[in-house]
């Protein structure tokens, strides 16, 4: 169960950050070809396709920008701190989102959130869904929920591994990086669009 | 049964010295008032941390193979048991 909690307690450093890397590119190979988007550490939706360059990068981002963060911010606690650490754990930490990038490949979710839009924002096309797609859409959207939670739970636990800053202080500074991290890959998630699109 | 030693006064939870030592070979009994080594003022399974550690050669990277942690586990294990020390010996000097 610790390991499914907290597999950084057992793995870190170099192995880690070859095996999160592994898993990032794969994510975004599995994105593509699901058109889904990870425009920040925490958020995933279904969008336009792009090429997968798009989704390579954006992925790649989300680990960097947050690892750079978390990296400066362990600094101003403690220099007792090794930057392959930070960036493996936090690479590895990424892997529950290979799982969110499937959803994408059922279609519903995109349908739904497409009736949604139609029906009470009164955007795009009517289109019309059965129950079993709008059951299966609220299913997988609890699922990706359930996965962001497990993705944020490693985030917070390979940055207290690879840092060894105590609570309350880490949840603060885990809370600051999220936030800075979230603004910056939306802007590059931004820049990307325009480049790519 | 393995037993515990202690090192605080379950009453008022003061530090607690040692009265007496037994030779169990010719049964001499030695009575005074000694202090506790500090090694022993360390639970059991930080003792053993430390002997591994120096069987270890002081390298973090044996002890993590040793133990199958993360390399920054087991610094963090470090890092607390320092954090111990120095707060077991400001208590001391008090």
């Amino acid at each position: 169960m610790k390991k499914f909690i907290n597999p950084f307690h057992y793995i870190a450093g170099g192995k880690s950050l070859v095996i999160g890397i592994i898993f990032i590119l794969l994510t975004s190979v599995i994105g593509y070809f699901s058109h889904t988007h990870f425009p920040d550490p925490v958020s995933v939706n279904i969008s336009a396709e792009m090429p997968i360059m798009y989704y390579i990068i954006q992925n790649l981002a989300n680990w960097l920008v947050f690892s750079t963060l978390i990296y400066l911010l362990t600094l101003t606690s403690t220099q007792s701190v090794r930057i392959v650490d930070v960036f493996g754990t936090q690479a590895l930490a990424r892997s529950p989102y290979l799982l969110a990038a499937f959803p994408g490949f059922a279609g519903s979710i995109d349908k739904f959130g497409k009736h949604l839009l139609h029906e009470y924002l009164g955007q795009g096309q009517s289109i019309s869904v059965t129950t079993i797609e709008i059951t299966q859409a609220i299913i997988l959207i609890i699922v990706t929920l359930v996965l962001t939670i497990w993705l944020i739970t490693w985030m917070y636990n390979a940055f207290r591994v690879s840092s060894n800053i105590k609570p309350p202080r880490s949840g603060v500074l885990f809370f600051v990086a999220i936030v800075v991290s979230i603004v910056f890959n939306q802007l590059i998630t931004r820049q990307l669009i325009e480049i790519f699109s | 049964m393995d037993k515990n030693l202690p090192i605080t006064c379950p009453s008022c939870s003061s530090e607690l010295k040692v009265q007496s030592l037994h030779c169990d070979s010719c049964g001499t009994d030695i009575t005074g008032s000694f202090e506790m080594p500090f090694l022993l003022k360390l639970d059991k399974e930080e003792q053993k941390f430390i002997l591994d550690f120096v069987q270890s050669s002081g390298s973090l990277k044996v002890m993590a193979q040793k133990l199958k942690l993360s390399y920054p586990t087991v610094r963090n294990m470090l890092n607390d048991l320092i954090q111990k020390i120095e707060n077991l010996k400001k208590e001391s000097e008090q």
